[in-house]
């Protein structure tokens, strides 16, 4: 067999550009991690949660923070989270097992989804032309976190700060979503 | 259409899949007598009611969950939105 070294490329090669009022980056180094509760395990979960990562699971259509800032958990459907990390290694999904003893099912969605950073004050003019949510600040306060459409292809939309959001989307339609999203950008600038 | 999901609000019902009649929830005992009959029943005969209507509807663009819909067919007017795991709890059902 010939030595391969095989080498990790991001969905969108890291993509990254500024526009006026709006800056749009991949994030390319974003671990994701499916959690999901067993079937009456959920009081065993939120502890085995509070003992790794210092908070308790998120409400529905909300993200938390860990204690130490490094884990976004979002709430990704009934009995189900997504844990968003910086992470250069593919064995994500170990790690995450290992903090949360058997309390969890996880599942690593790393390679799966294309993750965009957005920013900046032109963001929701930007967003609001592709996403049926209603991203008003006061609608979807800072860490909400929702699934939905946007030009068709499926999209988590979270809010991360005042002006700034993170889109995942499909890593196999990821040049189409980043060319929806640029778009819009473009348009609104 | 908007679809007032019990868990996260009011969604666009382009989020949403319709997946049919509310009594697909009571699926027959496979190991019953009658199984063949009551499978025909279950898998081709419809009430097609005008007016108030129970359905299935799946949040494939969002939170995956399912949902009964109670939705009136003559005006499309949406009285009631329920989570279809509380609904099959209540009929007994332990999932």
């Amino acid at each position: 067999m010939p030595d391969l070294t095989l080498t990790p490329t991001p969905p969108l090669d890291g993509y990254a550009q500024d526009f006026a009022g709006t800056r749009l980056a991949e994030a390319s180094e974003l671990a994701i991690v499916a959690v999901a509760t067993p079937a009456g395990g959920e009081t065993a979960l939120e502890a085995a949660v509070k003992a790794a990562y210092g908070t308790g699971t998120p409400a529905p259509g909300a993200s938390i923070l860990s204690k130490d800032g490094k884990a976004r958990l979002v709430w990704s459907g009934p009995d189900q989270m997504f844990l968003l990390f910086t992470h250069d290694a593919p064995d994500a999904e170990a790690g995450v097992a290992a903090a949360l003893g058997q309390a969890g099912y996880c599942t690593d969605q790393t390679g799966v989804w294309a993750a965009l950073e957005i920013s900046g004050p032109g963001v929701r003019g930007a967003l609001e032309r592709l996403c049926p949510l209603d991203l008003h600040p006061d609608a979807f306060a800072e860490g909400a976190a929702a699934r939905t459409v946007m030009e068709h292809m499926g999209a988590f939309v979270i809010r991360t700060g005042s002006d700034a959001f993170l889109l995942l989307s499909a890593s196999s339609s990821a040049k189409s979503f980043l060319h929806a999203v640029e778009l819009s950008v473009r348009n609104t600038a | 259409m908007i679809i007032h999901h019990p868990l996260l609000g009011p969604r666009d019902a382009a989020e949403f899949v319709y997946k049919g009649d509310v009594t697909l929830i009571d699926r027959p005992d496979w190991q019953a007598e009658d199984a063949a009959e009551a499978f025909h029943d279950y898998l081709y005969l419809r009430d097609n009611p005008a007016g108030e209507h129970r359905e299935l509807w799946f949040h494939e663009q969002g939170d995956r969950s399912w949902l009964v819909v109670t939705r009136n067919t003559l005006t499309h007017e949406i009285t009631k939105v329920e989570l279809a795991r509380d609904v099959a709890r209540e009929r007994g059902r332990s999932r």
